[in-house]
């Protein structure tokens, strides 16, 4: 072929499907000029297990466990979200002793997701060290979280009406001691991130995503406010105990003065959000009413109360991920009519898109790790050579984006 | 980020009075939530299709809105459409939720397109054509996005009339007789 | 398990993940297991990053439509002698999903599974202990 033939052919990279996001894993294909890439696309849909179809054969509280089920690091805030919008059709109250419990849970799980990001982050550009660390300090929440549910991942901790375990007097040194250890932790991760060359140089300026465009593309959570807009569902609605708490919007601001929307950014903004949801505990403790923590037990009286329930309702729950939505309509059956479920990923799909064009095949891991779209383990690359088909796997990858981090420090 | 903000009283008014007939029914409702009963307000409204597009335009005259999803609805004869916008986030407790619902005759279930207003709504409007069988017009991108590709042509997981999915339903624990 | 034990250690295993539609529940415990809490690399087992150098393939979530083929791929291009570990209820039993419309699975009516984990998802030490088990099927397999 001559060489003028060879400069003009972009490639076509298909990454995916073995590539574990969270509700939805993607299929994506870019298109390539030399190490640039053109255009993206995306596929969605290998985890689609019909799982809001199947709740036309259930109850609510059975959907509950299925609602758990959806993702396994968002084990609470589904649950939460499907718990606000029944209460909000049914019209339930809640006790209110629970808002607060359902408030620490909510950050625990925060705690743990953007830790366990942090990590996946570091991962990604090479800095593996990190990565054990991070998850040493994870398994800190994860022992709190056991302490405080009795399981690790799966918590079944929601209930319609309120939460099922209370946080007794006894319990709180325990609470109190893990705080400070992540305290403490957090100011050795801040630093590591903050301070060092390597994760600088690679993150920023990659993986640009303007104001404008995380306004048009509905982006949510960390992704969008790390673009500079202020879009935190604890903060701009009451729902749970957060309309009671003192709590403000964090943007990347808040440390470096400016807002480029970049890798950088949005892992200062994790960070940060990290510190807060400490702060947001320590709040909950302080603040807790006494009282009960469910306001009615009995669930048999609970399902009967909504078999009777005509009407519809939202809930939305702010996830470590970003907003999760879920629609509920009852019609007076044992099941719900309908039940729509929308996770934060979902919508931060479409970022990926401005995010990488233009960028190179090597920033693929951390642009697209940087929305936190949990790409832990495995994911393929077949790169289509003019008709032939070569892999590409992962760790190939991976190792692309370690020799780039090489690369720089030289 | 916003020039003025309106109550949601004021929006359930201005709308009404300015599309009349193609607002069919307007209800605002309030839910309290923690000790302090701060009140987060919803609106919840069904439109004539006729006017959808221009109320879109009218949020976004507004305020930009956030599109969270469409979730929709098998009503029988009709296939209902609700668009879940929030307005004025970014103020502590101003966000007013958006729901907007549109009802579409399963004889012809099209809808135009707001992937022109709004991009970020692509996804979920790809979404409501393979799960509900509507029909979104102009829509930038037509394939299939969650469904595998050899999946039945005409058969609608939401749906409840015969297009829904009893001919695949599969129970792994069922009892053969 | 603690018969075949001292034998299997002369060779160490190298464990390839497959998502086939998890929810990440399982997925997150595999990963724990390899950091420093549990530290299975200390015994040689290692997570890769391609099938072709791995002699177990652990295989979580129910196998939804589009990852048939897929995870039959994956199977395919491990070099004998393998052994199949199915992590997580959703895997071995359907669990929740038991009646969705666009599963395949089990895993088990795909792939010849040597060792299930039940659990929801499974607590580390149980996926080290299927990992332990799946040594000694191998050495069965080797005649050592």
């Amino acid at each position: 072929m001559s060489p003028e033939a060879t400069t003009k052919t972009t490639y076509h990279v298909p990454i995916g499907p073995i590539h574990p996001a969270l509700k939805e894993p993607v299929f994506f294909e870019f298109e390539i000029s030399g190490e640039r890439i053109i255009d993206i696309d995306v596929k969605l849909g290998h985890v689609h297990r019909a799982v809001e179809w199947a709740s036309r054969k259930r109850n609510p509280i059975q959907i509950l466990y299925l609602a758990e089920r959806i993702c396994g690091i968002c084990s609470y805030c589904h649950p939460a979200a499907f718990t606000l919008a029944i209460e909000a059709a049914a019209d339930i109250e809640v006790a209110e002793r629970a808002e607060y419990l359902r408030v620490i849970q909510g950050e625990l799980e925060r705690i743990t997701s953007h830790i366990l990001w942090a990590g996946v982050a570091a991962h990604e550009i090479g800095f593996d060290t990190v990565l054990f660390l991070t998850w040493e300090i994870r398994e800190r929440a994860m022992d709190l979280t056991e302490y405080l549910c009795g399981n690790r991942v799966t918590k079944g901790i929601m209930t319609i009406g309120g939460i099922r375990r209370d946080i007794t007097k006894d319990m709180l040194p325990r609470i109190q001691k893990d705080l400070k250890y992540f305290k403490d932790n957090f100011g050795k991760l801040a630093h590591i991130f903050l301070d060092d060359k390597t994760i600088k140089m690679r993150s920023q300026g990659a993986g640009i995503l303007t104001k404008e465009n995380a306004l048009k593309l509905c982006a949510v959570g960390p992704t969008t406010r790390a673009s500079g807009i202020k879009k935190d569902l604890r903060a701009d609605t009451s729902y749970f105990a957060y309309g009671d708490l003192d709590i403000d919007y964090i943007t990347p601001e808040a440390l470096t003065g400016e807002v480029n929307g970049d890798v950088y950014d949005r892992i200062i903004q994790r960070l940060l959000e990290v510190k807060q949801s400490i702060e947001l505990i320590e709040q909950c403790v302080d603040k807790m009413p006494a009282g009960d923590i469910v306001s009615e037990p009995k669930i048999a009286k609970v399902l009967a109360q909504l078999k009777k329930a005509n009407g519809e309702g939202v809930g939305r729950h702010e996830a470590p991920r970003g907003e999760v939505i879920h629609y509920v309509k009852l019609t007076g059956e044992d099941a719900p009519f309908t039940w729509k479920v929308r996770a934060p990923t979902y919508n931060n799909i479409l970022p990926w898109i401005p995010m990488l064009k233009g960028e190179q095949i090597a920033d693929i891991p951390i642009v697209a790790a940087s929305t936190d779209p949990c790409m832990s383990c495995t994911n393929r690359v077949a790169i289509v050579n003019n008709g032939q088909r070569s892999l590409l796997n992962k760790e190939q990858l991976h190792r692309l984006s370690v020799e780039k981090t090489r690369r720089l420090m030289h | 980020m916003t020039k003025d903000q309106k109550t949601p009283e004021e929006h359930v008014k201005y709308l009404k009075d300015k599309f009349n007939t193609n607002i069919i029914s307007a209800d605002i409702k309030k839910r309290a939530a923690g000790s302090k009963k701060n009140e987060t307000p919803s609106i919840w409204m069904k439109i004539d299709k006729g006017a959808f597009k221009e109320i879109v335009k009218y949020i976004i005259e507004y305020n930009y809105p956030h599109l969270a999803i469409i979730s929709g609805n098998d009503l029988g004869n009709n296939i209902e459409l609700i668009y879940h916008f929030t307005v004025n986030y970014g103020t502590r407790l101003g966000e007013i939720n958006l729901h907007i619902s549109v009802e579409l005759p399963k004889s012809k279930p099209e809808i135009e397109t707001i992937c022109d207003l709004i991009p970020g709504a692509l996804i979920t409007e790809r979404e409501k054509q393979e799960f509900l069988g509507v029909k979104i017009k102009n829509i930038p991108d037509n394939r299939r996005l969650f469904l595998p590709d050899d999946f039945p042509k005409d058969v609608y997981p939401w749906r409840r009339d015969e297009k829904g999915l009893e001919k695949l339903y599969k129970n792994l624990h069922e009892v053969k007789k | 398990m603690a018969k075949g034990l001292p034998k299997s250690f002369k060779k160490a295993l190298w464990v390839y993940h497959c998502n086939s539609g998890s929810c990440n529940g399982c997925d997150i415990e595999i990963i724990a297991a390899l950091c420093p809490r549990y530290d299975v690399e200390r015994f040689g087992i290692k997570l890769v990053g391609t099938p072709r150098h791995a002699d177990v393939m652990l295989v979580t979530g129910p196998v939804s439509r589009q990852m048939v083929d897929k995870v039959k791929r994956v199977y395919d291009q491990m070099a004998d002698p393998k052994a199949v570990i199915c992590v997580g209820n959703c895997g071995n039993t359907g669990d929740v999903f038991y009646e969705s419309y666009n599963l395949v699975g089990p895993i088990n009516q795909i792939l010849p599974v040597d060792v299930h984990v039940i659990g929801c998802p499974p607590r580390p030490e149980a996926i080290i202990n299927a990992v332990a088990k799946a040594w000694v099927k191998l050495e069965t397999l080797e005649g050592g």
